[in-house]
Parts: structure tokens; sequence; C-alpha cells
């Protein structure tokens, strides 16, 4: 057993875990303004696609990952003019949200890059080298030189937590979630707090997309997403929208994707590994609900 | 007695679908296309027609047959997207289920080769319902009696999906054809469906779909099962204090719309592909559920626009052929339709809102 559980195995945990987790911070905060966002898939997707295109044009990752996150910061704008203001189904605008970015990313692939499938890009977001620390055995291994947004990932976890639970602006997105008409008696629009929430968790998924394509690789390919929105979406649900649990809940995933990856080496079918971190998930959100059904008193 | 055709929302579909277009032309122009010979390309596409004339010979054009075959497709799984909704359950993994009802209706007919198409036929449709309707049942069972969001269970439950059938058709189950990576055993030649105009892909399968979609119009517009399953949909608490079996109703419209999706997945294999192949299915069941949602999740109109959007996506493929637009271009004007009518109810909301003086928006 110990040659599976290298520290091989542990880096590839943090890479795969690390989109997931940025989308599950910003999900976090729809989740806790009372916003369903099934539309994070597409958002992670259309971020890529802008950090891949726009680190070709300008020959720079920093302004590619910038790109997304603007572009982010417009999806999410977009889908709470729906969900907010037009009181639209957030189940509808999410998931029309996600078929647009499937087919919005696969013609500007081909329409801008003449290709069909895949474009790579000579520019990657740099790693880290921790120095000192990267010669601790095994452990340095892991946590050292890895590219940045993992870092800066754990950073934002605690910052994200702080925000939430510390700042009176994180107060009024969660009483926007749980009791928007208190909100307005104190003179807050529980409006705005969402629109707030939409934006941060367009940004958020931005970034997911741009460390997707430029952190962990250094290339788009068409929905390369692959459902991690609604695994990040998932990981929300699991950490009860709270930072760090969804990030605990974002390394669970990535490390069964790891654990897949690793088994490939002993020749077990790349179909049956890549299956696993999706069944985690599933049991993850039925032992989550069961658990919490099993703390509150039955309510017919 | 509510009016049976809601003409308002007709003409905001209507108002939705034009502007969808222009955005397409739009994003063409914006690309350096000319939109105007990329449409007549569409309408050619779809059709097979190039002229008006021409259009006498429609019933024998090939792109005419797989337009009216993906018209099929699209309302199958558009109804079946609907049966769920109707009962407040969102049927999100048709696309799974569709994978899995066209390998194990292939692999029956593997099993069932030489023997008479009669018996391999319908046991392989019945396969198909069967796991589909199995696999649709799973996350049913988790929505009601433990309350797990169904979408996300669908959804995953999709990409695990499409992995197993990719292992079955390049392990266990793949032909024993050489040179050939995955893929299934090809079929019997006196399974396949024939084809009503050759060449294209539409086949026999369009009467039994056709049968399949009057049963389920008929039940959910014109018997008491249907009016049921509204009222669940609509008010489930108030439907269980009415006596009604609310929990078997949205497991049983789970499973149903589950079984339909699989034997989408049979159609395919039986009428278009002749074997499983991975990729069997390109997003169809999110192209019906597109519909469904836009269509309000009604199967008369379901029906109707599953015609509207297999022009267009079928269209698009001559487009993308002979005037060199991406045909996934077809999938951002769907998508935009659906903006667009969420747009103009909200902003009717909003107006009408205003005009009572009531409480101030956003």
């Amino acid at each position: 057993m110990g040659s599976i559980f290298t520290a091989g195995l542990f880096r590839q945990m943090l890479r795969s875990a690390t989109p997931v987790a940025l989308a599950a911070l910003g999900g976090s905060m729809t989740e806790h303004a009372g916003i369903m966002n099934i539309g994070m898939d597409g958002m992670i997707l259309i971020g890529a696609f802008t950090a891949v295109a726009v680190s070709i044009a300008t020959g720079s990752a920093f302004l590619g990952t910038l790109a997304a996150i603007l572009v982010g910061i417009l999806l999410g704008l977009f889908f709470a003019l729906f969900v907010v203001k037009f009181k639209s189904d957030e189940f509808i605008i999410g998931t029309a949200l996600n078929i647009f970015a499937g087919g919005l990313t696969t013609f500007l692939l081909w329409a801008i890059f003449d290709v069909r499938g895949t474009v790579r890009t000579t520019v990657g977001l740099p790693t880290v080298d921790l120095g000192i620390i990267g010669k601790i055995p095994f452990l340095g291994q892991i946590i050292s030189g890895n590219s940045l947004f993992i870092y800066l990932t754990v950073a934002l976890v605690f910052i994200m937590w702080a925000f939430v639970y510390r700042t009176p602006v994180g107060f009024w997105i969660r009483a926007a979630g749980e009791h928007p008409g208190t909100l307005r008696t104190a003179g807050i629009s529980p409006e705005k707090m969402k629109w707030l929430s939409s934006v941060i968790c367009g940004a958020f998924c931005g970034l997911a997309g741009a460390q997707l394509a430029l952190g962990n690789v250094t290339m788009f390919s068409e929905g390369m997403s692959n459902s991690r929105g609604y695994v990040a979406f998932a990981c929300v649900i699991f950490g009860g929208a709270n930072p760090q649990k969804a990030y605990l809940a974002a390394l669970m995933f990535g490390f069964f994707d790891a654990l897949g990856y690793r088994l490939q080496e002993y020749h077990i079918s790349a179909n049956l590994t890549s299956m696993i971190p999706y069944v985690i998930t599933v049991c993850m959100m039925v032992y989550v609900v069961v658990r919490s059904n099993r703390r509150k008193p039955v309510t017919a | 007695m509510k009016k049976r055709i809601d003409w308002g929302y007709l003409a905001s579909l209507a108002a939705a679908v034009v502007l969808a277009l222009l955005v397409g032309a739009g994003i063409m122009l914006l690309t350096g296309h000319d939109p105007l010979e990329a449409y007549r390309e569409l309408v050619k596409g779809a059709t097979g027609c190039s002229s008006w004339a021409d259009l006498l010979h429609l019933f024998t054009k090939r792109q005419f047959g797989n337009t009216i075959e993906y018209a099929m497709v699209l309302f199958l799984t558009g109804l079946a997207c609907a049966i769920g909704a109707r009962v407040g359950i969102f049927n999100v993994g048709g696309e799974g289920q569709l994978y899995l009802g066209a390998i194990v209706s292939a692999y029956i007919g593997v099993l069932l080769a030489g023997k008479s198409p009669w018996l391999a036929i319908p046991a392989a449709a019945l396969g198909a319902m069967a796991i589909g309707g199995f696999y649709a049942w799973i996350p049913g069972v988790l929505k009601v009696k433990l309350k797990v969001n169904e979408v996300i269970t669908t959804i995953m439950m999709n990409t695990i999906a499409i992995y197993l059938c990719a292992y079955l058709s390049s392990g266990p189950w793949k032909t024993t054809q050489p040179n050939r990576v995955s893929g299934t055993e090809t079929l019997a030649e006196n399974l396949r469906f024939s084809r009503l105009i050759p060449g294209s892909n539409l086949t026999g399968a369009i009467f039994a779909s056709a049968v399949i979609a009057f049963l389920i119009w008929y039940v959910m517009a014109k018997t008491t099962k249907g009016y049921e399953m509204k009222l669940i949909g609509d008010n489930p608490r108030f439907a269980k204090f009415s006596g009604l079996k609310v929990d078997r109703t949205i497991i049983g419209a789970m499973a149903i719309s589950g079984a339909i999706c699989g034997l989408v997945g049979m159609f395919e294999v039986y009428g278009l592909k002749g074997n499983y192949q991975d990729g069997i299915s390109n997003e169809y069941y999110f192209d019906g559920l597109l519909v469904a949602m836009i269509m309000r999740y009604r199967p008369v109109g379901i029906i109707c626009m599953s015609f509207a959007f297999a022009f267009l996506k079928v269209g698009a493929m001559g487009m993308e052929l002979n005037a060199g637009v991406p045909g996934e271009l077809y999938r951002i004007i769907q998508s935009v339709i659906i903006f667009f009518l969420a747009a103009q109810s909200g902003v009717k909301a909003i107006l009408e809102g205003k005009k009572k003086g009531g409480g101030k928006n956003g």
C-alpha cells in the first residue's frame, strides 16, 4: 500500500482540488445569500477559455488570469441580473448558462484559433519554491514547488472565512439568505447583497478557470471544466457554505481524483478510475444530507 | 379553465427567437462570417432544398430526414424532462440514462444475434428502458426519501455512466473486429430499423416515438393521473394532505423519465449507428432539456418546438460544412433564447410592479 500513497499523489491532490476549491469559495458566498448557483460550471469554462486566449494574445499568464477574473465578474453580474433583478428560476438560468458556455467556448475556439478540441499556450502560472521547507522529507515534497494559486487558495480560504463571519458585509450577505426581511428593516437591501455575492462568486469561478487552464496545465480543451462546477456546488453543500469545510471537501475530491490517476499505473482502465471522484461526490452528498436530517427534529 | 394556448407567451417566444438569431448574426459578423449566407446554408442544411421548387421533393431529402430524426430525439428527451419537472423533480441525468440504454440494448442485440428480431428488438427495448429507468430511480429515491439535491446527483451520474460505458465498450463488451479501439459488435442486419428516407438518419423508430409522445401528452393532459402530477408539482404538501401518493408518483415519474431516455439510446443504436460507440449522444439530452424549459414543460409545445430546434441543429451542420461557421452556434442561439425569455418576463413583472405602485424592487 505504501507505494500508492506517494508524495506525487498528494501533489496531484492539491492540483485537482484547487480549481474546485476556488469555485466552492465563490459558491459559498451565493449559497449564504440564498442563491442556488448551478451555473458555476459554465463560469469556470469561460474563465478557462479567457485565461488561455488572453495569455496567448499577451504572452502573460497573469494578464490571462486577470482577464478571467474580469470575465467572471461580468458573468456574475449577468447571473445576478436574471436571478436577482428579474427573479428568474435559478436552475433554468444556471443550466442555460452552462450550455451557453459550452457552445460559446467551442465556437470561439474554432472562430479564433481555427482548431477543434484543444489549444495550447506557452505561458503558465509560476510555481513557488518554499526553499528550506522543500527539504523536509515527504511533506516538503508535497507542499513546496506547487503552482502559485495553490498557496493563494489556502490564504483565500481564511480570508473568505473572516469576510463571511467577521465583517459586517459578510454578516449582511448571510442575512440576505436567511432573514432578508429583517435585513431590509435594518436599512440594507438584500438584493444588493445578492448582487455582491454573485459577483464574488463569478470572480472566484474565473480564477478557478484560470488555475485549471494555466496552473494545472497550459491549455484549453473543450468542456475541460468536466462538471467541476457541480462538484464545487456539492462541496459547498457538504461544507454548509463554510469556506474551510468546503475546502476540505474539495481536497477530498482532489484526493480521489489523484488516486484515480495513480491507479492507472496499476493497469486499471482509466475509464474506471476516472469515475471514482464522481462516485465519491455522490456519496458525499448523500452522507451530508443524511447527517443533517438526523440532527434536525423531524417535521412533517 | 385556463386558456389552452398562451398567445402572450408565444409572442414573447417569437420575439426571443428573432433576437437570438440576431445575436447569432452579430457573433458571426464579429468573427468575420457572412450571417446571411450562413443562415441560407442553415436552411439548406436542414431541408436539403436549395430553391422553392425543390420543396416538392422535401420528403426524399436526406437532410430533411435527419431533421425529423433529431426532432424525435428532442421531443422524447424533452418530454422525459417534462415528466419529472411536472412533479417537481429535475432529471438532468438523461444523458447518462441514454448512454446506458444504448450500451445495454447494443449488448442484448449481440447476445441475441441469430435470434428472431421479434424477440431481440423488444428485449433490447425493455433492457434499455429498465436500465435507464433504474438509473433515474436512484436519484429519485435519494431526493424523495433523503432530500438529496437531484440536480447534483444526476449530473454526477451522467459523468459516471459515460465513463462506465467507455470502459465496457473498450473492455469486456468490445467488438472482436480488428483495428477497432472501442465500440460493441455491429448488430445483425435484420435487427436494424429500416430507413424511411434512404441515406438519412430517419428510421422506423419515429413511429414508436410518435406513439410514446401521444401517450405522454394524453396522460399528462387528459387523465386524472396527469392532473395529480400537476398538483404534486405545484404544491406537494397540499397534495400529500389530499391523500395523493406523492413520494411514489415522484419516484415513478423519475423512473419513467429515465426509461424514455434509455429508449432513445436504443433508437440511436438500432436506428443510426448499428452498434454502441463512444460519443453516441453529443449532449442530446441537454438539447431536449432546453426545449422543455423554453416551452415551460408543456407537452404539445415541446413536440412543436423540437422540430424548430432540430431544424436549427441539423441546419447548423450544413452551415458548418458550407459556410465555415462552427455549428456550435446553434447551442449559443438556443441558450440565448432562454435568456431573452427570462428577461422579458422579468422586465414585465418589474413594470407591472411599478404600475401597481407596490413594493420597491432592487
